[in-house]
């Protein structure tokens, strides 16, 4: 099998089970976008495997050179954006948190005014 | 709304059943204008519940607010932040530790010293007080805390001796903005280098520290590498940010 049929099964592949994630859900559109990207440029060295053999003739490298370094790129690119993403994720999950004990506190404060009214000044207990 | 005329004592706490309650009857001795707060980690232990009794007993106001998963100390110190910013009564918000190594009493220094030298974050340091036999915690840590200090020395062009404590008073412009922004773990060097790169108000008081009571430091053996290297690595991009402070 060549490297090209391998692309061009790895690209369908890529394809399908992009469209099937998203299709059920599991998949937000707007990472599926970048697989799909992949995929497409998987399918297209599949397709066209000169493109592939010239880019690596102007950097200077080998066939096999050039398409792991391509594949490098690609698997830096996402990883990093994942990161990004798993941290803004973090950032958002962690004031949730932060606000549901604030307002759990609140609420049994409000069910409880009487334990509540035991440690709090009438003068100070008016909130921002 | 009314003035700030109280103060909040924020104590985090992760799996402090054992040292909690003596860390809140040390509290007592606080003047009236004390307010405590047990910020609950997601301990996975009774300090929820113990907490809620102590409230029960406490001649302070002892308010208890349980995060429902462990977020990390930065986490749990920020809702204090937070918790502060919404009542909206507190002038001063003190952090302080639940496992016993804080002395009660040094909290009025740290809130005379943002008072009378208008500070807007006093820490309290444990290197300042050159009595023989106070406990400072490990060689090894100490080495870490003296390359920390030299480091925030450099590039904020201040004297610091202890940039880990965590036994700090802060003033409202440092707390509304820590409850807006703030170090997820290992909170304290980082803050410190915020708050002086933003041009606040820092200066260090001497305290006496404890060994700690029970629980478990959260900076242990292959940790503290980590902790040299995130705070390192923070200080450093904290560099390359803009000015975030709010204006006074």
């Amino acid at each position: 099998m060549t490297a090209e049929r391998l692309m061009l099964i790895g690209g369908v592949s890529a394809f399908l089970l992009t469209v099937y994630w998203v299709r059920s859900r599991r998949l937000r559109e707007r990472y599926a976008i970048g697989w799909l990207t992949l995929a497409t440029a998987l399918l297209l060295c599949g397709v066209f495997p000169n493109a592939i053999m010239r880019v690596a003739e102007a950097a200077h490298l080998s066939y096999a050179s050039a398409v792991l370094f391509a594949a490098l790129t690609a698997i830096y690119c996402f990883a990093f954006l994942v990161t990004v993403s798993l941290t803004r994720q973090y950032r958002q999950s962690t004031r949730l948190l932060q606000e549901l004990a604030l307002l759990k506190h609140r609420l049994s404060e409000l069910e409880n005014p009487q334990a509540a009214d035991v440690h709090e000044d009438p003068k100070t207990t008016e909130r921002a | 709304m009314c003035v700030p005329d109280k103060n909040l004592v924020v104590i985090p706490a992760y799996n402090e059943q054992a040292s909690l309650p003596g860390t809140i009857a040390a509290l007592q001795s606080l003047p009236d204008s004390f307010e405590l707060l047990v910020v609950n980690d997601g301990s996975t232990d009774d300090t929820s519940r113990l907490a809620r009794e102590l409230a029960g007993g406490s001649r302070l106001p002892l308010h208890v607010v349980d995060l429902p998963l462990n977020g990390g100390i930065g986490v749990a110190v920020q809702t204090g932040y937070l918790f502060a910013a919404q009542a909206g009564r507190f002038r001063y918000v003190i952090q302080f530790d639940a496992d016993g190594q804080h002395d009660a009493q040094a909290i009025l220094t740290l809130v005379e010293a943002c008072e009378d030298r208008h500070l807007d974050l006093c820490l309290g340091s444990r290197f300042l007080d050159a009595r023989p036999g106070v406990f400072r915690s490990t060689a090894f840590r100490r080495a870490g805390i003296r390359f920390l200090a030299w480091l925030i020395g450099v590039l904020g062009r201040t004297h610091v001796t202890d940039p880990t404590s965590g036994f700090r008073c802060a003033g409202p412009r440092a707390w509304r903005d820590f409850a807006q922004r703030y170090p997820d773990d290992y909170p304290e060097p980082e803050s410190l280098y915020w708050c002086i790169r933003n041009r606040l108000r820092v200066g260090e008081v001497p305290v006496r520290m404890f060994e700690r009571v029970g629980g478990r430091s959260s900076i242990r053996s292959l940790r503290s590498l980590y902790y040299m290297v995130k705070v390192t690595l923070a200080i450093a991009v904290d560099l390359l940010r803009p000015k975030e402070a709010s204006q006074p």
